[in-house]
Order: C-alpha cells, then sequence, then structure tokens
C-alpha cells in the first residue's frame, strides 16, 4: 500500500507541469507541498540525529522528550518499552543519567532512507547504526546495526513515534568480529519491557537482515527479506 | 568534470536573474526548477544509500536493479563491467548467494555525499564514500558515481565508480594494508580494464572531482605529481614492490571472508 501511495506521488511529482494549463495559485500549492516533503524530511534528519548525541552521553530525559507521549523503543533483544516514561527508565538501564567516568557510548546515525507518507503526517526511516562502547575495566567494543524508525508529526513537530535498533554485530575491540562477537542482551529482569521483542534474532555470526521500510527506489515494489533458517529462532 | 561547470554557471543564471523582468510563470518555472533540483538530488543520494544496505544484505538482484540497463560499475582495481546483467553477475560470483548469511558481515556504510544534477536535469552526480566493518577488518572505498533520469521520470545508477583507499584486516592499518584488487584476482572477469591503475595505501591516488572547488570555482586537475601513487601500470618495478604490502600468503584479498594468516 505505501509503496503505490509512494510511487503514485511520485508520479505526480515527476510529471511535465503544463504550466499554461495551471493557475498561479494550483502552481503555489503544489510547490509549497513539495517543500513542506523536504523541510519534513531535513527535520525527520535532525531529530533522528539529535537521538544519536544525547544517546551517546546518557541525556536520558532528552532522549526521552524526542518520542510522542506513546512512542515505542526497542534495543536489541532487550524488548519494546511503550511510552515516555516507561522509555526513560528503561534507559537507565544503558547506565546513568549523564555519561559516567571513562565511558563511550558513541551511536552514530548514518545513511538515512526517508519515507514520508503522502498525507505528511507519518513518516518511516531507516539508519545505519555504527557504535563505539567503552567502560572501566572492560575492553572497548565495536557494534553495527540498523535503525528502522517511525515518526509523527505533531502540531507541526515531528516525534519519534518507534525507535527500533536492530542491532546486528558486536564485538571485542581487539578481537574483532572473527574472534570476539557478542551475544545480544535479552529482556531485562530488573525492569522488564512492556512486550517481548518483535522479532527474535541473534547476531553476528548468526545471519539475519533487518526488515526494509522503504520500497525499491526504481521498481517502486515492496521488499520483503528471507532471513537464513536459525534452528532455534526460526527452524525449517 | 567539465560537466559540473555549466551547471554552476546555471544556477548562478537563475540567481541573478532579475525578479521584476519576469513574469510570474517565469518565476514560477524558475522555483520549481530549484525545487526539482533539490528533489533529484535527495533521489540520487537515496540511490546511493539504499545501494549500501543492498550491500550489506545481500540483495544482489535488488542491487542490480538500481541500474540502468547499459550502466557500468568499476570497483577497486578490478576493472569494467558492462550492462545491469554483468553487475549482477559480478555480484553473485564474487560475493555469495543471495541474502545475509551466517558468517559474513560486510557493512558498507554510506555517508559525506556532495550530489548535483545537470541543468537540464537529466544527469546527476555524487561522490561519496563508504565505510567497511566487516567480519574480515576495514576498508575505505570512496564514489564518484553518475545517475541518469531515465525517459520514465526514475533515476538509475548509470555509473558506479568505487576506488579504494585502504583495505586492512583486523589487525588494522598500522600493521597490515592489502593491496588494490586487479582483473583477474577473482572471479567473474571484467569486460574492460581498469579505468586507471593506481595503489591503494599507503600510496594513495586522488579520485578526481566531478564538481569544482565550492569557494573558488576552481576545477580539480590531477597530476602524476599531485595524486600520489597514479599511473603505475602492471609490470613497473612500483607495482610489484607495492604488492608486497600486505599481501596474504596465497597472494588473495578476500572480501567478506574472516582473515586468513599469512
Amino acid at each position: 500500500m505505501r509503496g503505490l501511495a509512494l510511487g503514485l506521488s511520485l508520479l505526480a511529482a515527476l510529471a511535465p507541469m503544463h504550466a499554461q494549463a495551471q493557475s498561479a495559485e494550483a502552481r503555489l500549492a503544489a510547490y509549497a507541498e513539495r517543500v513542506e516533503r523536504l523541510e519534513d524530511e531535513d527535520a525527520i534528519e535532525n531529530l533522528q540525529a539529535t537521538y544519536g548525541y544525547y544517546f551517546d552521553k546518557g541525556l536520558w530525559d532528552a532522549v526521552a522528550d524526542l518520542f510522542a507521549e506513546d512512542g515505542s523503543f526497542e534495543y536489541g533483544q532487550r524488548g519494546v518499552y511503550i511510552g515516555k516514561q516507561r522509555i526513560e527508565r528503561a534507559l537507565l538501564l544503558f547506565g546513568r543519567l549523564g555519561l559516567g567516568p571513562g565511558r563511550l557510548n558513541n551511536h552514530m546515525q548514518l545513511q538515512s532512507v526517508i519515507t514520508i507518507a503522502p498525507d505528511g503526517r507519518t513518516a518511516t526511516a531507516r539508519w545505519q547504526g555504527m557504535v563505539m562502547l567503552s567502560e572501566p575495566g572492560a575492553n572497548g567494543v565495536w557494534g553495527v546495526g540498523q535503525y528502522e524508525n517511525a515518526y509523527v508529526k505533531e502540531r507541526g513537530i515531528w516525534k519519534i513515534s518507534k525507535l527500533h535498533f536492530y542491532v546486528q554485530a558486536m564485538a571485542d575491540y581487539d578481537l574483532g568480529f572473527g574472534r570476539g562477537a557478542l551475544r545480544l542482551e535479552g529482556p531485562s529482569a530488573l525492569f522488564p519491557p512492556d512486550r517481548p521483542p518483535t522479532e527474535v534474532y541473534r547476531a553476528f555470526p548468526s545471519g539475519y537482515t533487518p526488515p526494509f521500510s522503504f520500497v525499491h527506489p526504481v521498481t517502486g515494489e515492496a521488499l520483503p527479506v528471507t532471513q537464513p533458517a536459525d534452528d532455534v529462532a526460526r527452524p525449517k | 568534470m567539465r560537466l559540473a561547470l555549466p551547471l554552476v554557471v546555471a544556477v548562478l543564471a537563475i540567481a541573478a536573474a532579475p525578479a521584476a523582468a519576469q513574469s510570474t510563470d517565469e518565476r514560477l518555472d524558475q522555483l520549481e526548477a530549484r525545487i526539482a533540483r533539490l528533489e533529484d538530488m535527495n533521489a540520487i543520494e537515496r540511490l546511493q544509500k539504499v545501494y549500501g544496505y543492498f550491500v550489506d544484505e545481500g540483495q544482489w538482484t535488488r542491487l542490480s536493479e538500481l541500474f540502468a540497463e547499459d550502466a557500468t560499475l568499476e570497483i577497486g582495481g578490478k576493472g569494467i563491467f558492462v550492462g545491469r546483467a554483468r553487475v549482477l553477475e559480478y555480484m553473485q560470483t564474487a560475493f555469495g548467494a543471495e541474502g545475509a548469511k551466517d558468517n559474513v558481515l560486510a557493512q558498507h556504510m554510506q555517508f559525506q555525499p556532495i550530489p548535483d544534477i545537470s541543468p537540464d536535469g537529466r544527469i546527476g552526480w555524487v561522490r561519496s564514500r563508504a565505510f567497511v566493518m566487516s567480519n574480515a577488518g576495514w576498508g575505505l572505498p570512496l564514489y564518484e558515481n553518475e545517475y541518469r533520469k531515465g525517459d520514465d521520470g526514475v533515476w538509475r545508477i548509470s555509473r558506479l565508480s568505487g576506488p579504494f583507499t585502504m583495505y586492512t584486516s583486523w589487525e588494522g592499518w598500522g600493521k597490515n594494508a592489502l593491496n588494490n584488487t586487479w582483473p583477474d584476482k577473482f572471479d567473474p572477469p571484467p569486460d574492460l580494464p581498469p579505468t586507471t591503475v593506481y595503489l591503494t595505501y599507503p600510496a594513495y591516488y586522488i579520485v578526481p572531482f566531478h564538481y569544482p572547488n565550492p569557494v573558488t570555482g576552481k576545477p580539480f586537475v590531477p597530476d602524476t605529481g599531485q595524486v600520489g601513487a597514479y599511473h603505475r601500470p602492471p609490470g613497473t618495478s612500483e607495482q610489484a614492490a607495492a604488492f608486497e604490502v600486505g599481501r596474504l600468503a596465497d597472494g588473495t584479498q578476500p572480501i567478506a571472508e574472516p582473515p586468513r594468516d599469512r
């Protein structure tokens, strides 16, 4: 559905404009909408980049403020936390408020592919998330994964309605992915999530493709994914 | 690179035209051209980012569908593949079956794009880079790509050029550097030889820019003094020496495979 709608809106945007056939008012209205979509995309980029900057430094209250009231937060296999207050408390599982001494919590936000709904009220985006972690007494950690997020525009302001970071691989800094791959953390016993993980998977060395929210940019087709078999999570 | 100059001129012309002398329709035409240019730049950046995600996940058929029917692809020192079908063959033969695979991590994180669009809105260019984080180690491809808008109004990759800056095993670039690839290094063979013979880190090669310096407007003109290890053809002692750097015992440079001992 979304693919069809996007395809149609693309066609509408790309159709040759017959200036003479359209009133100046109609043209202005069409251009205003196209500019608004460009601005929406910028606003969502800034929102997600800001999430990264706040998350890096353990600014959990500021992170929670980026979410819609009933927004959800899901990181790896930790399960889903729903609502700003629950999210803010769950973020303390990543460390105290404010970054502790000797800690590095970098979560880079790269490679956005943003899809804004035709009505301009909601959006989805995929992001590449490179991770660099450190804490006192432990070796550094490399990580990578993809975000598949959703956003909602409320009273002209974009907010995160769903944040889902599919952690794909984590590894010891020196050993690397080949020798030092780390397992994903499961749901916390200390502060259990509101829902179990949306999708069950293992990190590297198991292969797993986080599902694509966007449609193929050339064919306009949706991008369903076939996952490799997993004896436990996805038995044949 | 020259192609980008008319673009700058066209943009300046739009900006400098006196508004008072124009009809409303003319001003609206110009406004639409500026909006379309922003949308087009987003569209070609998006193609490049989606290309990266498809590489990450081994989505080779979908990746090939990002390319125009007559597109070319050239990565590292491997040579040129001509046409969408050969792009697909290259990916499937060199990098394995479709889809995510156990024991393979090959993230090609895409960033730092410089997009430009031709004055007629039919051709686009992006200079950008990838940071490769794989189970085998680290890599730095750079891209100078060309995109074309088809008669159907859809942008496609018409030329993907991905010369390498640096590839290394998990030992890191301080201890190990892999030499550039070459046409018969792995299957399949290319249709045409490499555009340029160049060396990767610890040598360097400055990939020509499709656009001029954004402040001075001066084009970047490559010459052998300026671009480092440039034009060292196979068979020369310089190239032979480079092959000793970081070369694995069996002479291969695995991509997306676990590192092998020397």
